[in-house]
């Protein structure tokens, strides 16, 4: 079988280094440096991983993860690569050269993405509310929904079943149009708070909770205006955050 | 608010797995190596964490679903038919085959690669080779006129290849097609038969043929269609085979055999002068006379042939009494005491010397006693 190599990320750096044998599967994971850049890759076959096995998998993933934190560590800025990416040799070529012809190849582009992500880190933010709460807010604010929802208590069985009908549907677009005003008004707070966005897609969450918006946020380490930004959202009743990092800023690469 | 990072946790592992399954650096496609076009362990493991119903309902496989599909088809279309060693594609065209499996036939269209050692027809969406055979397998060659289902005739060229298979296939260049597999033919130093092969199969036989079953001989004949309900014996048109197992009658309108018998059931034939309508008089008429169930029965035929047919049944049946008489004759060894006996004794009743009986005509008189 053709010999492959595993990349885990690109590092600013072009130190010749070896991490020793922290890899997936226990592989020796090392550094294939071009100019003052270089890649982290191990040995292997030219055949992906793959595993039925859940847990495997998953230790795999974060082996993944945390080789790449490891060369964050030792060689600072990286650009971080999917799982599983292989580059293999062809007939004119071993790996190695062609991990180089890469690395040659994409400089500039590379260079450029280390530049940008110099000192940065990626957050993740899940912002979600619970439906129930926001329902109930909303009656509460809006006189022309506080008005119908009474008047169905005084009305027959009947003519009340209407009144429902017709409130669940005034209920779904304004609970809409808040949705809307709550993304653009935490947007704004948060974007002021980073130096990039990413929106990324929604995920179904339990009822009654519901995802209102889910980001990837490239900014500073050490600047702590995202956490208190989101502390002050997650304060906020029927709202919840969920805050992780800090990531390789997989996503602004 | 602190940013959380814990593997236990179930957001944070969900966010890397985000990560690490759609994002980082991207490599052009041609230095990496593919998990065979599906990313099944990033699908599995998310799904198994997220919940499955979620992410389809939620569309997150989706899209990575039409991403790989895309990635599938266009690797697909790039991936040519692989070749042999040496092997060299000579003429390359839009053509179809006519593929017969089981109850399962139809023209099955894709490209024909004429090589120096193959042809093959290959559909290049699913990647597959519908139909190919070795250069050096095909004994005839032959462009018959047929009509296609949209009631047009077309050429259709009959490749007559080893174990008397023949394949139909359709190309629009039938000539030039055809030269050209003559020509590599040749040149993969196999003389083509002139002659084609005898059993040429029509449309007919291939409906009704048995597999391993041949045809040895056929013609056009009326047959005297026995009364049925309320409609009286009559003359039909259609066509009579004798094949390896039986003698059979295909009735034209029908399209389908409507009169058969099993060859060792027939006894005789005879040929009279009859009058078999108030205008076809004095006509000859092929009697047939065969074992029906237990009765004695007679199939009559019709046609300019009345005569070789009668030929040929007549040597059926002293064949098929000399072959039975041969086999009565044969000699077998007995298993127990080993002499001589005539093997259809020897299994029919057991050993004349010995008694010996064996194991099959045991259970069957152990049946009959209960």
């Amino acid at each position: 079988m053709a010999e492959g190599r595993y990349v885990y990320c690109i590092a600013g750096n072009s130190k010749t280094t070896c991490l020793g044998k922290i890899g997936v599967e226990e592989n020796e994971v090392y550094t294939i440096p071009y100019q003052d850049i270089s890649a982290v890759v191990h040995n292997c076959p030219a055949e992906p991983y793959k595993s039925e096995d859940k847990e495997l998998v998953k230790k795999w993933v974060i082996t993944h993860e945390e080789v790449i934190e490891a060369v964050q560590e030792k060689l600072g800025t990286v650009l971080p690569l999917g799982f599983d990416t292989i580059i293999k040799a062809d007939e004119a070529e071993d790996a190695q050269e062609k991990v180089k012809d890469w690395l040659k190849e994409d400089y500039q582009k590379l260079k450029e993405k280390l530049n940008k992500v110099k000192g940065k880190a990626e957050y993740a933010v899940q912002i979600s509310w619970d439906a129930k709460v926001i329902t109930k807010k909303l009656i509460e604010k809006d006189n022309e929904l506080k008005k119908l929802d009474q008047e169905i208590k005084s009305k027959p069985k009947g003519v009340a079943y209407m009144y429902k009908q017709k409130l669940e549907k005034l209920l779904r677009n304004k609970l809409g149009e808040e949705a809307n005003k709550c993304f653009k008004n935490f947007y704004d707070k948060i974007k002021g708070c980073v130096d990039e966005i990413k929106v990324e897609k929604l995920k179904k969450e339990e009822e009654p909770r519901q995802m209102l918006m889910s980001l990837s946020c490239l900014k500073d380490k050490v600047n702590k205006t995202l956490g208190d930004e989101l502390e002050k959202i997650s304060n906020m009743e029927g709202f919840f955050v969920e805050f992780t990092g800090p990531w390789p800023p997989y996503s602004f690469v | 608010m602190e940013p959380v990072r814990d593997w236990k946790g179930r957001a944070t592992l969900v966010d890397l797995l985000d990560r690490v399954f759609d994002k980082g650096v991207v490599i052009h496609a041609d230095l990496i190596i593919s998990v065979s076009g599906i990313p099944l362990i990033g699908v599995n493991l998310r799904a198994a964490l997220a919940g499955m119903e979620t992410m389809l309902e939620y569309g997150m496989m989706q899209d990575m679903d039409i991403k790989t599909r895309m990635w599938e088809a266009q690797h697909r279309k790039n991936k040519q038919v692989s070749l042999m060693e040496g092997e060299e594609v000579v003429l390359n065209m839009f053509g179809s085959y006519y593929y017969m499996k089981g109850i399962y036939n139809a023209w099955k269209s894709g490209r024909f690669y004429l090589t120096n050692l193959r042809l093959l027809l290959y559909q290049q969406d699913i990647a597959e080779i519908v139909f190919e055979t070795p250069l050096d397998k095909i004994k005839a060659i032959a462009v018959r006129r047929e009509k296609s289902f949209t009631g047009k005739d077309r050429d259709i060229l009959h490749l007559y290849l080893e174990g008397k298979k023949v394949a139909r296939l359709n190309v629009l260049e039938t000539e030039q097609f055809r030269q050209n597999i003559e020509r590599l033919v040749r040149k993969a130093g196999v003389t083509l038969d002139r002659q084609l092969p005898e059993e040429e199969l029509d449309e007919r036989t291939n409906s009704f043929l048995m597999e391993g079953e041949k045809v040895s001989c056929k013609g056009k004949m009326w047959y005297l269609m026995p009364k049925s309900g309320i409609i009286a014996e009559t003359w039909r048109p259609g066509h009579l085979y004798l094949t390896s197992r039986r003698l059979c009658w295909w009735n034209d309108f029908d399209k389908r055999i409507v009169f058969q018998t099993l060859i060792d059931r027939i006894s005789g034939s005879t040929v009279e002068i009859k009058n078999i309508s108030p205008v076809l008089k004095d006509e000859e008429v092929l009697d047939v006379i065969y074992n029906n169930n237990g009765a004695k029965a007679v199939a009559s035929f019709s046609g300019k042939e009345t005569d070789e047919w009668k030929k040929v049944l007549i040597q059926l049946v002293s064949g098929e009494i000399k072959a039975k008489e041969d086999k009565d004759k044969e000699k077998e060894t007995c298993p127990q005491c080993g002499k001589q006996a005539s093997a259809k004794e020897l299994l029919e009743k057991g050993c004349p010397n010995c008694n010996w009986v064996s194991p099959r005509l045991k259970k069957k008189l152990a049946q009959v006693a209960k």
